[in-house]
């Protein structure tokens, strides 16, 4: 992988050694190749046994062989003699607790084994989860048993223990105090968390000289700064797709990539629900790449990011001129300018007339890099329509705070450093040294001599190998702390185990610099006492911890009103982007970068371009023509800082379908320069990523030559006419509800009766329970969520970067993507998860030699790992290709800290076996025993979830009995959309899919 | 038969081919007796190692080293060292497997039925088909062995009384397979072995010293050439024929249905048996053809495999070439004519997509080149059939490979399609496997007669009981009213 070459670092030696000419001229292409030389990372498979480990082993084994029995291993068994209250060993406990994440609180169910998280799914209690989970969340569980975690205090490179780094805080404290903390600077997090405000505020009235800075890379900032332009205040935007008719998304991704995701996908996909008598809405997505929320959308228009300024005013003004809402500003001059296409306003005139009908029931949603005073058009928009309010799409809500969380505090803080103003920084989590903006050259400011770099984070990551000293933080899941949500409420973070390396949380740092020990959990209750009366406190505090939630713990609905002055003075600010556009948005497997490390999020697909393992500039067909690139040549990014000069990133290119023209997308987040998952995965582009076009800036772009083959899951794009996913229009269905059923070869009556297809085989008996499943391809996004789920739950191996190239990822479930339509640019996508299908009469089962994979009497293909040879006859008969080859030993490299995270009821397995699917049969045991234990052997529906179906943010997934008439697969798979993929082979799968209906407008047909 | 044509009395060769189409050439030329019959075969035993036959075997127990450190890494670290991926989950492994078993069976085919239907000219080249035959199948039954992720347990294939009471699942085809070639090789061993018992005894009588003939001397199962024995034989040999024959066909049939049985387009076809059956044959005689050039060549056997056993197997090639071209044809038929869009696509697929190139290596060597048979001039061209025999084993190999790589890498679901790229392993382990057939060929034709003596005896003139030894024409042996099957 081509990555970015990170500065040099000064030489302080006063020397200036040089290799070439070109070195000493400071070329970038030196520099990129001089980064190209770096070692790979952790991309690598587990490729067998290299000549050198071959004769390591065998030489030990030799060695060893001798003396066999000289030692006695020493082991230490801890006996459960006094059990914990409900702990049954072999049994999970569940515990609810919540991370910060994407601007808002991730409330976390957490399955443990004998206290061993091992399974992250979302909070029921939740409001923003709902029990759901996102491929982010899932993964987190990795982070926690990452085994690159720093594992003690680090000064300069050396390991200390927490009495050394303790003192040396308390010293440091000592020292600040005395010029009443002039010269200190705190970098935190967007970390939502009451605790640590009130013990930055502690060190604030101890220091109130110091400064505290946020800084989080993508963030709710914008939208945050236009409500000050639109409103005069700063309030927090929630909102509630389901309430919404009609959703309008201005180069936004609610639903995978900003804010609330999870709530957003569940409320999108109530409003797409048939069967609850509401009209269906409709959703528009306007933006610049197609996004999972683009993909979903009834109409997708595809524009660069800098023209959907001109869009938003477009459809303000169309509101103004024909609907009669006025958003009190004068468009006019900005209208004028408009670079808006016909086929642009045609969507203008149809959005906004659907907007109009549908006062008090629309939302327009800005994305979080569109500049302030879009976000603020569009508050005023969603003001003037009415959308505002209790029971409304749109509710605003006092914020958790005022502070900046944009770059400008960072680069503020970065020239402040310059500048001598710092001597102390601390790092509370954050990794600037990685994602700051570019133009804020943080990596050479915090190298100045003089400073004292204080780093507080769960891994040494590039912040960290800077840092003085190095303090090893408790991870999210291992600490007391708290955290609020978007619309403010309250979660306590429990731990799930005890901190792995005795790691502090944030608040504990504070008060060690203040010279105070305090633990988390009496600093998490001293906060949340205050709060309480005395007398019921600890009983609400349990109450807080069993449910995940506080009750009534949301912020105070905030009432708003226009500045229309304000508004119209903003609007100045809109100005054309000439050429091409760069646009910056979180990696799908690294997030910002701090999930870069996890294997499972590297090689999870990305949803829509199926890239794992890097990254990429992704362009349009026209535009990559019109560049004289293909798919995977080398583009070279450029553009130009005021005071720094050119910032350049050279990517694979992706050509992309539905990628807007002349717009170039690119992920800040991977190429990372540590973690030996993470090291050398993708380019870093965050140099190109300036605080004055932190969203999307001008660029210009060429051809360096190169070739890198980018690796994805899915190679061919194409359903070529089959009738494997299937989908009509609302108006469509509406006239003939029974419209799956078309493309199918035999008919239903074909499939029944005396023209029943043969089986040379009697038919398979079944008795008790039939298990099946729907996929609902209506409500599926395709976010992936579910991969990552089933990834977690059944210890399904990664494979890396090269195997995967060879084709041989391990998912078990896999979300197919197709895109469909004659021009490449204009496409449009349908996803479709891809998991065994169970079938009644198998193929799998009928070829395999050893019968290891056989049919249960409730009707699922069971495999036996230990029975299987590894013919691989079985995935080769497999019409669906869902069963996944172990062509190696993937799990035998797992590191100890890993393991960990394996489920104790699934095998793990070993090389040269097949895997497929179980349907979570793990669970479905579970569940079976616990019936025979009540005694009843009934086994309520919706008590068995698939791990897929439990994370499935939509609910498009339903597993359950079919022998059951009210159940509600039963009652799903008799639905006129369902219908069975490849019916026509017979071979009677359990799962139905459910047609995908689209509500377009027909304004715009 | 008719009379032959005189033979020359100078010994040497001359055009054995025959111009009037109404006689046909003779099986022996160069005016061997039975004596010089046995000293041109055993001697190829008896005489001095030379230097040749020790160079030909050390390099081809190099490349069979090949072979064991290929599988040594195989076991070692997984079938991943192969380029096997999802979709395309047999690939190199399978299609070697399909290409040995086929090569095998023009050895079965030559001493059965061509054995049962009497046709002499299979004397002079059955015992080393069949020896071909033996050695090709070692080299098939290496890659089903191999193949399966955990090679330690490949042994649960078999049906055996095991503790747990389990049972192969006899619904598959693999274990059709398994039975289907344990057999073929256990009746192949069989035959070629008692088809020996004769020729060992010569051996044996004419070995020089103890140990030779102590060795021949418990192979040859005290053989004394009795009439009871040739009785005893005939009739064993008979038998054994008759066994045989239905594996010929069955054995490829059965390794089709491997195919044929599964519900993949491309695989999941009718015609699969008797199309692989031709497709073997034409294999297997191509094979056979490579091998006796060279042989025939090497050790001077010219005129025991004469141009009319060329010429036959030549035309054989020709008829069973043109059947599996019919076969293909048939199959893009069927996939129009069945209006499966799934089978037609994979035969579309086969024409124009990927893999394109490879289905038009195998189109080119299997039917369109063999055609040059039609010419006798090709036909009875040393050179030229050396070249077409090898053209043919190439594009028969690129048969298999088209069946199975091709249909398994795009089949129902558009999302699962890949493609497949060999890896060192896949080449070195299939090199090597011919390293394993030719370093027991050549032990074969160091150790063993590699023509039926007796045999080939029996359909000189002079085992004929019409025959009239023409004076002064030096044949010797059992003359008029002689039996055919001297032993020596």
């Amino acid at each position: 992988m081509k990555r970015v070459p990170y500065e040099y670092a000064e030489d302080h030696s006063g020397k200036q050694w040089w290799r070439s000419l070109d070195e000493l001229a400071g070329s970038p292409e030196v520099q990129a190749r001089l980064a190209a030389e770096l070692p790979p990372g952790a991309s690598e498979p587990p490729d067998g046994v290299s000549r050198r480990d071959f004769f390591t082993t065998m030489g030990a084994s030799f060695a060893l062989a001798g003396v066999v029995g000289c030692r006695r291993p020493v082991e230490h068994i801890v006996p459960f003699a006094r059990a914990p209250e409900e702990m049954v060993l072999g049994r999970p406990l569940f515990y609810a607790t919540a991370v910060p994440f994407m601007g808002t609180a991730a409330g976390l169910l957490v399955e443990t084994h004998e206290g061993r998280p091992t399974k992250i799914e979302g909070n029921p209690r939740h409001p923003d989860s709902h029990g759901k989970s996102s491929a982010w969340t899932q993964a987190m569980i990795l982070d926690l048993y990452d085994p690159d975690r720093s594992t003690a205090p680090i000064e300069q490179g050396e390991a200390r223990s927490w009495d050394d780094a303790s003192a040396a805080l308390a010293a440091l404290g000592k020292q600040l105090k005395a010029t009443q903390g002039q010269g200190l600077a705190v970098l935190t997090e967007a970390h939502r968390s009451p605790t640590t405000a009130a013990a930055l505020a502690e060190l604030k009235r101890q220091l109130p000289q110091a400064r505290i800075v946020r800084y989080e890379p993508f963030s709710r900032e914008n939208a945050r700064l236009g409500t000050r332009i639109a409103f005069g205040k700063v309030v927090d935007t929630v909102v509630d797709l389901a309430k919404a008719q009609v959703i309008v998304t201005l180069d936004a991704d609610p639903m995978a990539t900003e804010g609330s995701t999870v709530k957003h996908a569940r409320g999108w996909a109530e409003g797409r629900k048939l069967d609850t008598g509401r009209e269906m809405a409709r959703l528009y997505s306007v933006e610049s790449r197609m996004s999972v929320t683009g993909a979903n959308a009834d109409h997708r228009l595809r524009m660069r990011s800098a023209d959907v300024a001109y869009f938003v005013v477009a459809v303000a003004r169309e509101l103004q001129v024909a609907h009669g809402v006025d958003c009190g500003a004068s468009l006019d001059k900005v209208m004028g300018e408009t670079p808006l296409g016909d086929r642009a306003l045609a969507y203008v005139k149809a959005i906004g007339a659907d907007l109009a009908r549908n006062r008090g029931r629309g939302l327009l949603l800005a994305g979080e890099r569109q500049p302030p005073v879009v976000h603020a058009l569009v508050h005023a928009m969603n003001l003037a329509l009415g959308n505002i309010g209790n029971d409304k799409p749109v509710t605003h809500v006092r914020p958790f705070d005022e502070a900046s969380e944009g770059p400008a505090g960072i680069k503020e803080l970065a020239d402040a450093i310059i500048k001598d103003q710092v001597t102390t920084l601390v790092v509370l989590g954050a990794n600037p040294a990685f994602n700051a903006p570019g133009d804020a050259l943080f990596t050479e400011a915090v190298q100045r001599p003089g400073l004292t770099l204080i780093h507080v984070g769960t891994h040494v990551d590039e912040t960290g190998l800077l840092a003085t000293w190095h303090v090893n933080r408790a991870h999210a899941l291992e600490s007391w702390g708290d955290v609020r949500a978007e619309d403010g409420t309250l979660s306590i973070q429990q731990p799930l185990i005890a901190p792995l390396f005795d790691g502090r949380t944030d608040a504990e740092v504070i008060h060690l610099l203040l010279g105070q020990k305090k633990s988390a959990y009496d600093l998490v209750r001293e906060v949340w006492r205050q709060n309480a009366s005395a007398g019921d406190f600890d009983r609400l505090w349990r109450r807080w911890l069993h449910d995940g939630v506080a009750e009534s713990s949301q912020a105070v609905p905030e009432g708003v009103s226009l500045n229309a002055q304000s508004l119209t003075g903003a609007l100045g600010a809109i100005r054309k982007l000439d050429g091409l556009e760069v646009t910056f948005q979180p990696d799908p497997h690294a997030f910002d970068g701090r999930l870069a490390n996890i294997g499972w999020l590297q090689e999870w697909p990305d949803p829509m371009t199926k890239l794992a393992w890097g990254s990429a500039v992704l362009v349009s067909q026209k535009t990559a023509r019109a560049l004289g690139v293909g798919d995977g040549a080398s583009l070279k990014v450029q553009l130009k800082d005021a005071a720094a000069g050119w910032m350049t990133a050279t990517l694979p290119v992706l050509i992309a379908p539905g990628q807007a023209d002349d717009s170039l997308a690119v992920t800040v987040g991977q190429g990372r320069r540590v973690g030996r998952v993470a090291k050398g995965v993708g380019v870093d582009v965050v140099g190109l990523r300036l605080s004055s076009g932190f969203g999307f800036a001008a660029a210009v772009a060429s051809s360096v030559g190169g070739h890198d083959k980018l690796a994805r899951t899915q190679e061919h794009w194409s359903v070529e006419g089959r009738p494997i996913v299937r989908e009509a229009t609302f108006a469509e269905y509406k006239e003939n509800p029974t419209f799956v059923h078309k493309a199918e070869v035999l008919t239903a009556a074909q499939m029944v009766g005396k023209h029943k297809p043969l089986s040379l085989y009697p038919e398979w008996k079944h008795e008790g329970h039939r298990w099946g499943m729907t996929i609902d391809l209506g409500s599926c996004t395709g976010c992936g969520g579910c991969m990552v789920a089933c990834q977690s739950e059944n210890s399904v191996p990664i494979v890396g970067r090269t195997e995967l190239m060879r084709s041989r990822e391990m998912h078990w479930l896999r979300v197919d993507r197709y895109f469909e339509g004659s021009d490449s640019d204009e496409a449009t996508s349908i996803s479709q998860p891809m998991m065994c299908q169970q079938c009644e009469n198998a193929p799998c089962e009928q070829v395999c030699p050893v019968a290891a994979t056989t049919h249960s009497p409730e009707g699922l293909n069971d495999m036996a790992y230990n029975r299987c040879v590894g013919t691989r006859y079985c995935a080769n008969n497999c019409p669906w290709k869902v069963r996944r080859f172990n062509f190696f030993h993937y799990n035998k490299a797992q590191p100890e800290l890993r393991k960990l995270a394996f489920n104790p009821d699934v095998t793990v397995r070993s090389r040269g076996v097949m895997e497929k699917c179980t349907w979570c049969v793990q669970r479905i045991n579970a569940a079976k025993i616990e019936g025979h234990r009540n005694g009843t052997d009934i086994i309520a529906d919706g008590t068995i979830k698939t791990a897929c179906e439990e994370a499935c943010p939509t609910s498009a997934i339903v597993f359950g009995d079919l022998a059951d008439p009210k159940s509600r697969v039963s009652r799903l798979q008799n639905d006129d959309r369902a219908y069975k993929t490849l019916e026509e082979l017979n071979t009677r799968p359990r799962l139905s899919y459910l047609a995908r209906i689209r509500n377009p407008n027909p304004e715009l047909a | 038969m008719s009379a032959a044509k005189t033979p020359d009395p100078s010994g040497e060769i001359r055009n054995d081919l025959m111009e009037d189409p109404r006689e046909r050439a003779p099986l022996v030329l160069g005016g061997q007796n039975f004596h010089t019959v046995s000293n041109k075969v055993a001697g190829i035993v008896e005489e001095k190692t030379s230097l040749k036959w020790i160079l030909g075997l050390g390099l081809a127990m190099s490349i069979m080293l090949i072979l064991v450190g290929s599988i040594g890494k195989l076991v070692h670290t997984g079938i991943g060292v192969w380029g096997n991926n999802h979709p395309v989950g047999w690939a190199w492994d399978i299609t070697g497997f399909v290409f040995w078993i086929g090569i095998g069976h023009a050895g079965t085919l030559i001493s059965a039925i061509l054995f049962l239907l009497r046709q002499k000219w299979r004397t002079s080249i059955n015992r080393a088909a069949e020896a071909m035959t033996i050695f090709a199948v070692m080299c098939a039954g290496l890659y089903p062995a191999f193949h399966v992720g955990r090679v330690w347990f490949a042994y649960w294939l078999f049906p055996f009384p095991g503790q747990m009471g389990l049972w192969p699942n006899f619904k598959s085809p693999l274990v059709w397979d398994v039975f289907a070639v344990s057999t073929y090789a256990t009746v192949s061993i069989l035959f070629w072995f008692v088809g020996l018992v004769p020729d060992l005894a010569l051996m044996r009588d004419r070995a020089k010293t103890k140990l030779r003939h102590t060795v021949y001397g418990i192979f040859a199962l005290g053989w004394r050439g009795s009439h009871r024995h040739w009785l005893n034989y005939e009739r064993a040999y008979l038998i054994l024929a008759g066994l045989s024959t239905p594996l010929v066909l069955s054995v490829h049939s059965i390794v089709s249905f491997d195919f044929a049985v599964s519900l993949l387009p491309g695989w999941h076809t009718t015609i699969f048996p008797p199309y692989f059956v031709a497709g073997a044959i034409f294999s297997g005689f191509a094979m056979v053809m490579t091998l006796l050039i060279i042989a025939r060549k090497l050790v001077g056997l010219e005129h025991l495999i004469t141009m009319r056993h060329l010429e036959n197997m030549n035309k054989i090639m020709l008829a069973t070439g043109t059947m599996v071209g019919y076969a293909y044809g048939m199959e893009f038929f069927i996939a129009w004519y069945s209006g499966n869009e799934y089978e037609r696509f994979a035969f579309i697929n086969r024409a124009i997509g990927p893999y394109a190139w490879a289905y038009w290596t195998m189109v080119s060597c299997n039917v369109i080149f063999p055609q040059l048979f039609w010419f006798k001039k090709v036909r009875t061209s040393i050179p030229a059939m050396f070249v077409l025999s090898i053209i043919v084993n190439i594009g028969m190999w690129f048969e298999r490979f088209v069946i199975i790589v091709t249909s398994l890498h795009r089949d129902f679901i558009p999302s699962s399609w890949s493609y497949f790229r060999p890896r060192l392993v896949d080449i070195s382990m299939f090199a090597g496997t011919f390293g394993l057939f030719f370093t027991m060929f050549l032990l074969f034709c160091r150790y063993l007669p590699m023509l039926a003596v007796f045999e080939v005896k029996g359909v000189m003139p002079a085992a004929d009981p019409h025959h009239e030894p023409a004076a002064g024409l030096g044949s010797v042996g059992s003359g008029k009213g002689g039996h055919g099957h001297g032993a020596h």
